[in-house]
């Protein structure tokens, strides 16, 4: 890891609806790091990744990616960048041969390079035989996979994986676990957001835990742990202030077997 | 890879047009020859009775281009017929206008609305003006080629008739007809997506159908109105109100400069004709990037407030439903119905027409006459039946089709409940208004007796309901299947569902010369609806 500053967050405020997602977020980044990102739902993780990725706009504060404030800078910035997005959002219609082409032309890659690349890339995924099937006719994990390989193809240095481990196999798991690892050993940085706490644990350098727009939490897992104890799910519980996990499960058996007698 | 190498190659040509406008063309073109590409793909709404398949050369598209193409060929007597321009050709737009409108709206929406592209796009460096710019060529490109195929021929023949100015002024009338037309839907949705939140317009593009397809009707009436025939010749006379409808501002240029009329009626026309088009052009590229950003409303969820079911609705179901079950099933549909927008898209234009329809036949008809008679206006209510074959048929689409596993793992053992379900949800809340509207209008018109022919009306759509449903549908679940899969329905079916149709009126006009054959009939149905909804159904 070097310590060079590839990523870094100063002020970063935004609300919708009167709602404050994010509030004076700071962070920085440095290059080969592994960033695990995690918080409740509504915590403001993807917020974050959107607007880094300029898909939101109305923000206050500054992004600087790569050195550059990415107001004042063009949408160069974004040749570095690969993105997994948490919806899984893909053109159906297209043939993965012809999605993973369009996004690897968006980079300026050459289409027999991009052909190439997919190619030898299905092909450890065992997926080679689709290359000229409609994505429409893929499964969840199938989708996800080629997701994962669309936003590799340029041979980005800043990832975002949002959610990358939706809908794979324990199989494909193993595989990307260990990209990552080996893809921030080969100087990537890599942001990954998710709720699978053991994952995070495992796999990321410094983890940062978000809560009502406000980083609460800012280390390693052993950093994190220093005067608590238990795994990351136990630690993100207590900063979140969320213990009511066996009163809520008790209360809706108590509801289920309510509604049975009703009947 | 890229099948649409002439297209891009005719764009080409205007690369220096797109760098003015300030676009990265080398990624516009890579956009729009991959959006190209999945258009190819996509089954337009002109085509939804067509199974979709691999075809190379009669794509989806080609095929609706070739149908535009037919419609076309109904355009040729309006062109060539004389030198009425003003009437002739306000007709020609008005025919134009609404089929360019209407697929804008329906085929094209998705485009302008496109939320995907912002995940996908976005993300990717390239710029959000070269997005806006790439947006609106794509649509153009569309727009062209349904232009094209309507009025390439019509214009061959125009050429040859009326002669080469004529094609010229109505080439270039075209071309700002179809801006207009691109134009104005962009800025209706700039617009409501300023102030509304992403669902109010998605919501509001079926209400937009259905006011634009009486619209056009409705307005299609007003420009015929506005000629009479005296001794075999037009005569029209000038109101303020003609400035409001543009098929006339166009028809104005052909009267102005190939018959010299140079009143200031036809100068004013004329001169809006061109400037509103440039006018709306100029607001939409300054509206455009509030639009891009207020897009991301539809991709935020909002929340609807909980809707109370209504006294009136829980009531019918009650009495309609035979059991739990079965009202359970009845709400469900009555959601599904009023919410399900793919199906709506497909189904209110029909319902819009057959609402209307009746009327426009009444005073088209009746126009010729000193006086109208209302005796027989009952019989155009049938028009409204018309529309339950295309209802009952899609009631078994979905765009959520896969959520339809539901059905099976549900205690259901009488797997008919779903379908009676809907078909009473698709009764209550689509055809029973219609024929409560009409049969209003023409109690006013003609008198109470108009009540017992609507309820003989209403009667015969529940029968013609179900008769329908073991038609088409039988043994199917209801919003079981997705829309990419719609099948044709047989004509030899749909034209056996409107002989039905035939017959009934028929039945029903004979009766109503037998006395209080009315009510027999009338009781007749009762017994019928209730043996076939009870032991068939």
């Amino acid at each position: 890891m070097s310590d060079e500053i590839i990523l870094e967050l100063r002020d970063l405020s935004i609300s919708f609806a009167g709602k404050q997602v994010l509030d004076r977020i700071n962070l920085k980044v440095k290059k080969g790091q592994i960033i695990g990102y995690i918080g409740p739902n509504g915590a403001g993780k993807s917020t974050t990744v959107k607007i880094i990725l300029g898909l939101i706009e109305q923000y206050q504060g500054d992004v600087i990616v790569f050195g550059q404030n990415i107001r004042e800078t063009s949408v160069q910035y974004k040749k570095r960048i690969g993105y997994v997005p948490e919806t899984g959002e893909i053109y159906q219609d297209l043939t993965a041969l012809e999605y993973v082409t369009f996004v690897g032309q968006m980079y300026e890659m050459k289409a027999e390079l991009i052909e190439q690349k997919l190619t030898d890339l299905l092909e450890l995924f065992e997926m080679k035989h689709v290359l000229h099937s409609r994505i429409e006719t893929f499964s969840k994990g199938m989708k996800q996979k080629l997701l994962i390989i669309a936003s590799l193809i340029h041979d980005p240095d800043l990832i975002f994986f949002d959610e990358p481990l939706s809908g794979l196999d324990a199989n494909s798991v193993m595989i990307i676990k260990e990209l990552m690892a080996r893809l921030a050993r080969s100087g990537k940085t890599i942001f990954y957001s998710s709720h699978i706490m053991d994952v995070v644990e495992k796999i990321s350098d410094r983890i940062l835990l978000l809560n009502n727009g406000t980083i609460v939490a800012d280390g390693s897992f052993e950093e994190l742990r220093a005067n608590r104890e238990g795994s990351l799910e136990q630690i993100f519980n207590e900063l979140t202030g969320f213990d009511r996990h066996e009163q809520i499960a008790d209360e809706i058996v108590r509801l289920i077997h309510g509604a049975d007698h009703d009947e | 890879m890229m099948n649409n190498t002439l297209t891009l190659k005719i764009l080409d040509r205007f690369s220096g047009l797109f760098k003015v406008l300030g676009a990265d063309y080398e990624k516009l073109r890579l956009v729009l020859g991959f959006k190209l590409m999945m258009d190819k793909r996509r089954v337009p709404t002109i085509m939804q009775d067509s199974r979709q398949k691999e075809n190379t050369l009669l794509t989806p598209f080609v095929k609706s281009l070739l149908l535009y193409a037919f419609y076309g060929l109904f355009l040729i007597p309006f062109l060539i017929m004389g030198d009425a321009y003003l009437f002739q050709l306000s007709i020609v737009f008005t025919i134009v206008m609404f089929i360019l409108m209407t697929s804008m709206i329906a085929d094209f929406s998705s485009v302008l609305l496109d939320v995907r592209d912002k995940v996908i796009l976005d993300t990717k460096p390239i710029d959000s003006k070269t997005l806006s710019v790439a947006k609106f060529t794509h649509i153009v490109i569309y727009m062209t080629q349904l232009t094209g195929a309507l009025l390439l021929i019509p214009l061959i023949v125009s050429i040859v008739i009326q002669g080469v100015a004529f094609a010229l002024i109505l080439i270039i009338s075209l071309i700002f007809v179809s801006i207009l037309c691109i134009v104005l839907t962009a800025i209706f949705y700039i617009l409501v997506l300023k102030f509304f939140d992403g669902e109010k317009l998605r919501n509001m593009i079926n209400s937009i159908q259905i006011v634009l397809t009486v619209g056009i009707v409705v307005g299609y009436q007003l420009i015929a109105r506005s000629f009479e025939m005296i001794d075999m010749t037009l005569a029209f006379e000038w109101q303020w109100w003609h400035l409001l409808l543009p098929p006339m501002w166009y028809s104005a240029i052909f009267e102005l400069i190939l018959l010299q009329n140079t009143s200031l009626a036809m100068i004013l026309s004329a001169l809006i004709a061109i400037f509103i088009p440039l006018l709306a052009l100029w607001l939409y590229f300054k509206l455009m990037p509030t639009f891009e950003r207020n897009l991301q409303k539809l991709m935020s969820a909002t929340h609807t407030r909980k809707q109370k079911k209504s006294k009136l609705m829980n009531g019918l179901s009650k009495w309609l439903c035979r059991d739990q079950k079965e009202h359970a099933a009845f709400h469900f549909a009555l959601t599904m119905l009023r919410k399900e927008r793919e199906f709506k898209l497909k189904v209110y234009p029909v319902l819009g027409l057959s609402l209307v329809f009746p009327f426009i036949m009444i005073f088209t008809l009746g126009s010729q006459e000193t006086e109208i008679d209302f005796h027989f206006s009952y019989l155009y209510a049938y028009f409204s039946v018309l529309m339950i074959p295309t209802v009952v048929y899609m009631l078994k689409y979905s765009s959520k089709a896969k959520g339809a596993w539901l059905y099976h793992v549900v205690p259901i053992e009488d797997t008919k409940t779903f379908y009676r379900a809907t078909l009473k949800a698709s009764l209550v809340q689509l055809f029973m208004p219609i024929i409560l509207v009409q049969s209003l209008v023409f109690i006013y018109l003609a008198g109470p007796i108009m009540l017992l022919h609507g309820t003989i009306i209403f009667l015969i759509g529940c029968l013609f309901t179900a008769i329908c449903y073991l038609l088409v549908n039988k043994g199917k679940y209801p919003f079981s299947e997705p829309f990419s899969f719609v099948e044709s329905a047989s004509t030899a079916l749909m034209f056996i569902s409107m002989l039905i149709v035939v017959i009934f009126g028929l039945i029903h006009f004979l009766v109503n010369l037998v006395p209080i054959g009315l009510i027999i009939y009338a009781v007749v149905l009762m017994v019928c609806n209730y043996l076939v909804w009870r032991k068939m159904l």
